[in-house]
Parts: C-alpha cells; structure tokens; sequence
C-alpha cells in the first residue's frame, strides 16, 4: 500500500479541503448556528414583549388604583355626609317625637288631672248631697217633724265644710 | 428530563448518534482493513487508497481526505443532534449545550473581530470544529487529517481569500495602497508578508499536528528499545511503553489539537478584522450614498 510522502502538494487535495470547509461552515450554520440564535432570539424577543406587557399592565394597575382610591375616599365621605344627616335627621325627628310625645302625654296628664278633678267634685258633691239627704232624713225621723230645707241645707253645708276642713 | 419522548423523537436521536458513530467505525474498519502489518517504524504521509486521474495533477485519495469527510459527516450529526427538538423554552442539557456553544462563539467572534463581522461566528465555529475535531481523530487511532499539509492550506487558502476580499471592500486603488504604507520601500515587504500569511497560518497548524505524532511515534519506539535494553533478558515484553505515552497523547492529541484549533481560528479573525479598512469602507459608502442622494 502506498502512503504519500511526509510533505506533498496536492492542488485537488487542496481545492477538495478547501470545499470541505465551506460544506461544514454552510453545516454549522444551516443545523446549528440559526435553530439555535432563532430560538433564542424568539425567546428574547418574547421575554421583552412580557416585560413590555407587564409594565404596561403594571402602570395600568397603578393608575387604577389611584382612581379607585379616589373614588374610594369620595365615597367615604359621601357615607360620612350620608351617615351625619341621617343622624341629625334622626335627632331630629326623635327629638319632634320625644316632645310630640310629651305633649301628648302632658294633655293626656292634664286632661286625666281635669277628669280626676271633675270626678272628684262630682263625687264630692254625690256625697254631699247624700249627706245632706241622709242626714235630712235622718233629722227628719229624729226631730219628727219637717224642717226647713233651707236652713237645714245650709247647717249641713257649715257642717260638712267643717268636717273637709278637719 | 425523565419524560416520555416519543418513538419518532428516539428515532432521530438513534440516526443522529449513528451519524456520528458510524462514519468513525468506518474509518477504523477501513484502517484496518488497508493497513499492512509491520514492525519497523515509519513516519508517513496519509496513505492512499486509491487514485483518480484529473487534469494537471492525479488526485490520491488518501487517509486525509476520507477522514475529513468522516468528520464531517460527524460533526453534521451532532449538529443534528444538538438542536433535534429544539424549544422556545429548553428542557434538554443538549440545547443548553448547543446554546452555550452559540453564545460563547458569539462572543469570541463579537469581542475579537467587532460587532461588524458577528456573522461570521458560524465560521469560526466551523474552522474550530473541524479543527480540533480532526486532530482529535488520534484518539481513535486514525490519521488526522490536520497533519496532512493539503488540507490545512485549503482552509488557509479560504481565509486568505476571506482576508483580501475585506481588504478589497474599500476599492482596489486603497487596496494597492496599502501595500505602500508606511512608504513606497517597504512595498516587496509587504507583498512578502500578505503571502506569507496563509503560507505561516498551514504550516503553523500541521507543523505542530505532524509534529507531535512523529514525536509519539518516536517515543514510543524509544521506549520499546530502552524497555528491551534493561528487562530484555528477562522478558521481551515492552514494559515502559505502558502509561507514559498516555500521558504525552493527552498533551499532544488533545491539548496541542485543541490548542491549535484555536490559534488558527484567533488568526482567522484576527487578519480579517486587522485587514478590513472600516473607516474607509464606511466613508466610500456614504459617498455613494451621497452621489445617489443628488442624482434623485
């Protein structure tokens, strides 16, 4: 078997290798240098918009929140205001109530007081004159004869007034 | 990753394994099988396997040339099987490696040459991969191809062209004269070193590739001798060549192939971007842009 010598210039050998470098550098791009870069441009690029995304949703987020916090302190007080003329209405109206209510007990008071009054002349007077009858009555059997029912009427009236008076 | 891959998946895998195995087994089986057996040493060229008559100069085709098509074949299976089932989101070491690769490439490339030729990591990678992965062809017991003078000058050859087209990219009346910088006597010095380039970049590569397997060889018989001078007697077992050309394969084979892959593809870069006249590039094409601008 013939082997070339230690130093020998082959022009075909050369333009043959020369060949073979360019097969293997259209390899290396074509099977691993662009998969691989476009795969980890798609992920950078992908990575950025997400980023971009959420900084966007995040300036979103933040803007709301100011919004919602300003409409939440609006609301706060507008509960407050709301809550404070119900109270002062409340007052109100219980306080018309509460007097509503004591005039109509203090009538009622006074109206029972008159009553208890007029009752108690009417009684008095009930008594009186069943007194006064009783005891004319009374004198009549005992005196036995008719006296005179004016002066008796007002004997007894003396009497009587005497004995409310005790 | 202990997930189901699907049958189709494990098929590819098979395939782009067998690309890379199957081209080395041939080599070796091929080796073998051409390989006359032989006890003297001998420091040789590639052997031929066959010849192939062609105009101006017979075409041999030898150990060196099969086993860079065997490489190749190779390095397009782990290409293939690098990016098979590539994800938007990797979950695969085999993309992260591929990933890795591509990144470190890049920035070789983008930190030695400028953002202006990152296009040409895939080059790079491509010089590199098969640089190295030639000259680690020993590990196998094959010829490696970058101690064959040929094929390393193709790939010089290429950069050269690379080399002068860039040079070239400021029109050829800068081009001419730049070859009488830094005044008209140091002309023949110059043309002396552009040729010498390509000439210094092929011999560097195999010189050192040749080299250390002519010293492995030397070595090895050596210590044959001197294993056969001392216990000889005893036995005819070569004894001292266990371990010790072990330890100068791993300096030779894998450190000073790796080593040189790697300098080749630093010079590649480096004469390219040294060569590219950026500046006057730039200011030609806004002349033109300029001239264009003022015909509208």
């Amino acid at each position: 078997m013939q082997t070339l010598d230690i130093i020998s210039v082959n022009i075909w050998q050369i333009v043959i290798s020369l060949c073979n470098l360019v097969i293997i550098f259209l390899i290396i791009k074509h099977f691993l240098y662009k998969p691989v870069k476009k795969m980890m441009d798609k992920r950078k690029e992908d990575i950025d918009k997400e980023l971009a995304e959420a900084e966007g949703v995040m300036q979103d987020a933040i803007a709301e929140k100011q919004i919602w916090k300003e409409k939440l302190d609006g609301a706060k007080a507008e509960a407050k205001g709301i809550i404070d003329d119900a109270v002062l209405k409340a007052k109100d109206r219980s306080d018309a109530i509460v007097a509503d209510a004591n005039e109509k007990a203090n009538s009622i008071r006074r109206q029972a007081e008159t009553d208890i009054a007029l009752e108690r002349r009417k009684s008095e007077e009930q008594v009186k004159k069943e007194i006064v009858d009783v005891s004319t009555l009374l004198t009549e059997k005992v005196l036995g004869r008719e006296i005179n029912p004016e002066d008796h009427k007002s004997l007894i009236d003396s009497v009587i007034e005497d004995i409310g008076k005790e | 990753m202990e997930k189901k891959r699907s049958l189709k998946f494990i098929l590819g895998d098979i395939f782009c394994l067998a690309l890379i195995i199957l081209p080395i087994a041939f080599g070796i089986v091929l080796k073998v099988l051409f390989t006359p057996a032989s006890n003297g040493i001998e420091v040789t060229g590639a052997r031929i396997y066959f010849t192939i008559h062609m105009p101006i100069q017979d075409l041999p085709i030898t150990e060196a040339q099969v086993n860079s098509w065997i490489v190749i074949l190779a390095l397009l299976g782990l290409c293939l099987f690098l990016t098979h089932g590539i994800k938007k989101i990797p979950d695969s070491k085999r993309q992260l490696a591929a990933e890795w690769l591509v990144e470190k490439a890049s920035g070789i490339v983008g930190s030695n040459m400028g953002e202006y030729f990152v296009g040409f990591t895939p080059f790079i990678m491509a010089i590199m991969g098969l640089s190295a992965f030639s000259s680690l062809l020993t590990l196998v017991g094959l010829f490696p191809p970058t101690s064959d003078i040929n094929i390393i000058a193709g790939w010089a050859i290429l950069v050269f062209i690379l080399i002068t087209y860039y040079k070239l990219k400021a029109g050829p009346l800068h081009y001419l004269k730049s070859f009488a910088e830094p005044f008209a006597a140091f002309t023949p010095m110059n043309i002396i070193s552009e040729v010498a380039t390509p000439v210094s970049m092929s011999f560097r590569h195999y010189g050192n590739v040749l080299s250390g397997s002519v010293i492995s060889v030397l070595i090895a018989t050596g210590l044959q001798g001197l294993s056969h001078m001392i216990i000889g007697k005893l036995t005819s077992f070569p004894l001292l060549q266990i371990g010790i050309p072990a330890v100068l394969s791993l300096y030779f084979d894998i450190f000073s192939g790796c080593l040189q892959a790697f300098i080749f593809a630093m010079l590649t870069m480096l004469y390219i971007s040294g060569g590219f006249p950026m500046e006057e590039y730039f200011a030609k094409k806004e002349k033109k842009r300029k001239k264009k601008e003022q015909k509208v």
